[in-house]
């Protein structure tokens, strides 16, 4: 069946500054910072502000909106009231807020990058920095030898051997369950336990980490980017085979002869420099508060490339903070 | 109404200047430690609070998981906080109650329901104490909650009402008094009245000291017409912190 989200529009009655439409965005998240989102029996007191809710702020009596995320309706009343503080979006008639600051709320589909608190006989419970631990079963991930092998009980009795506490992985959300749980998969040579590398701990559902097109991709010279939605991002070295030569039969086996090895392997000076750069570009988008995703992640790169060949300052080589940090973000920004 | 200020006129200021309806200054900032899912820092005059949210996440507990968050609160007080210092031990009733009625009022006010099987762990450290102590706590983890994301109904705002008189005088005229601090604490009568939000709901109201049942009405209007303006000074926070957020972003 196929759904069409038509871009948000405006209540009926309507301000006549409103952005008309076709103008601007057409993503499902309008967010118009200067606009003004104003709605049919919504207080007029901050008109020409950014729209910011905030908890019990009443947002409509009407009726004819549904309420969606963050709002909150009383009894025996038609009101609709904001139950966390952020900005409001419309989607056709449903009204929902999106908080300035909250946990990581999985939707299937979504890349994440977990850490494991537990090991139980048949599966894994991982921490995705959500509200929940999100179960792992061991059926749902690539066992070394054949893919398509049958899980054997000699497989629930070596389960620490494959993954155990505190282990790295990228997975994806498979399920989720109804009090909002994820159950994951990492039944994919992208996916899967992650080593050779460094882990960032991004935060914020406005800014932070965006859904994108890809949220893993090769950078530079042997340096792969696993972008978490949950916030937790990973640069590594660059697994070969995992994201290559995919389809290959053989490279699979011998991928996953060493996918749960806890050893990190020999990683040549020149990628532990690129890794470097790489964490530090992801550091100084986040500090400045601009979205990580591909595209920021890689003009960063080139630009903190650019900088260090014709910079020769004495702010170091390597270093991404401070004043450098933000030369290089309001150039990507720039364009 | 003898609490409308045009018509009550007072010549007398207490100890620190303020009129009877006056609040202290009051000062917060949220989102002050990057590390915990909400923080905020609150004073209202010397009464300097911070408090820290972690959850709701997954805990394992004894009784197995519930179908609504648990909220846990842990208070800290630092030995310097007060004018003497005085080692309290983890089992201190005094605290233990406190404890109790902040779990009690957020539970009723945050909506639980959303996150089955977790827990909610509000830490709150006290760094300086005059007055009003249980009133601070509530209002910086009202702050500190709304900085987490987590939904609620309203805000829960708290202050403190007294009576210009001891019960043992036996004043009638005593008037009531806005957000006492330690001394006035020592000396009156008093309450702490927590609101859910502008309106007159209240959710919070603890007296430990004995006053004429006569006086209470008093107090207690003066109280929820504090927590109004407390209320409305927080709403600023939030709304300036937002603000300042949505600005900084770069889509």
């Amino acid at each position: 069946m196929a759904i069409t989200i038509t871009p948000p529009r405006p209540a009926a009655i309507l301000d006549p500054s409103y952005p008309p439409e076709g103008e601007g965005d057409n993503d499902d998240d309008y967010f118009d910072p200067d606009g003004d989102l104003q709605m049919a029996g919504r207080p007029t007191k901050r008109a020409k502000t950014t729209s910011i809710v905030t908890p019990g702020e009443t947002i409509t009596e009407d009726p004819q909106w549904m309420r969606g995320h963050g709002t909150y309706n009383p009894p025996n009343n038609t009101k609709i009231l904001a139950t966390v503080a952020g900005t409001l979006t419309t989607t056709n008639k449903l009204l929902s807020i999106r908080p300035l600051r909250a946990r990581y709320a999985p939707e299937i589909g979504d890349l994440v990058i977990g850490r494991i608190t537990e090991v139980q006989t048949t599966r894994y419970l991982v921490s995705l920095s959500s509200p929940l631990l999100s179960p792992l079963p061991l059926s749902a991930i690539n066992l070394p030898g054949n893919i398509l092998r049958k899980r054997t009980a000699t497989d629930s009795l070596n389960i620490r051997t494959y993954l155990s506490e505190n282990d790295l992985v990228a997975a994806e959300v498979q399920t989720l369950h109804a009090d909002g749980s994820a159950g994951l998969h990492t039944r994919s040579t992208r996916y899967g336990k992650l080593r050779n590398g460094v882990f960032l701990r991004v935060s914020g559902t406005q800014g932070g980490v965006a859904r994108g097109r890809r949220q893993v991709f090769e950078l530079g010279d042997g340096v792969d980017v696993y972008l978490g939605v949950n916030g937790f991002v990973f640069v590594a070295q660059r697994l070969h085979g995992r994201s290559a030569s995919a389809s290959a039969g053989s490279a699979v086996a011998e991928v996953a002869a060493t996918t749960y090895s806890s050893q990190n392997s020999h990683i040549p000076p020149a990628t532990r420099w690129e890794i470097a750069r790489v964490a530090g570009v992801i550091r100084a988008l986040i500090e400045s508060g601009v979205r990580v995703d591909e595209e920021m992640v890689r003009r960063g790169y080139e630009v903190s490339l650019e900088e260090d060949m014709v910079g020769g300052d004495k702010e170091g080589v390597g270093y991404l903070g401070g004043e450098k940090g933000r030369r290089i973000v309001r150039r990507v920004v720039g364009g | 109404m003898p609490l409308d200020t045009s018509s009550y006129s007072l010549a007398l200021l207490r100890l620190d200047g303020r009129r009877w309806n006056e609040l202290r200054r009051i000062h917060a900032q949220i989102s002050t430690q990057a590390a915990a899912d909400g923080s905020s820092y609150l004073e209202m005059g010397n009464t300097k609070v911070i408090c820290t949210i972690a959850g709701p996440a997954e805990v394992r507990r004894t009784g197995g998981g519930g179908s609504d968050a648990e909220i846990k609160v842990e208070i800290d007080i630092a030995g310097f906080s007060g004018v003497e210092r005085k080692k309290r031990t983890k089992t201190d009733k005094r605290v233990a109650e406190m404890r109790y009625t902040i779990a009690n009022a957020f539970s009723s006010s945050l909506l639980t329901h959303l996150y089955p099987r977790s827990t909610i762990q509000i830490t709150l450290h006290i760094l300086s104490q005059d007055g009003s102590l249980l009133a601070a706590c509530l209002n910086a983890a009202t702050l500190a909650l709304i900085d987490a994301g987590i939904p609620m109904t309203d805000y829960i705002v708290a202050c403190t009402a007294g009576s210009t008189s001891s019960y043992s005088s036996n004043d009638e005229s005593a008037d009531p008094l806005l957000d006492l601090n330690s001394s006035e604490e020592m000396e009156l009568p008093f309450l702490t009245v927590g609101t859910l939000g502008a309106g007159e709901k209240v959710s919070v109201l603890v007296m430990e000291t004995r006053a004429q049942i006569g006086r209470l009405e008093g107090m207690l209007a003066v109280g929820v017409d504090g927590c109004k303006q407390v209320r409305e000074i927080l709403d600023q926070v939030v709304r300036r912190h937002g603000k300042k957020l949505v600005n900084s972003i770069v889509e």
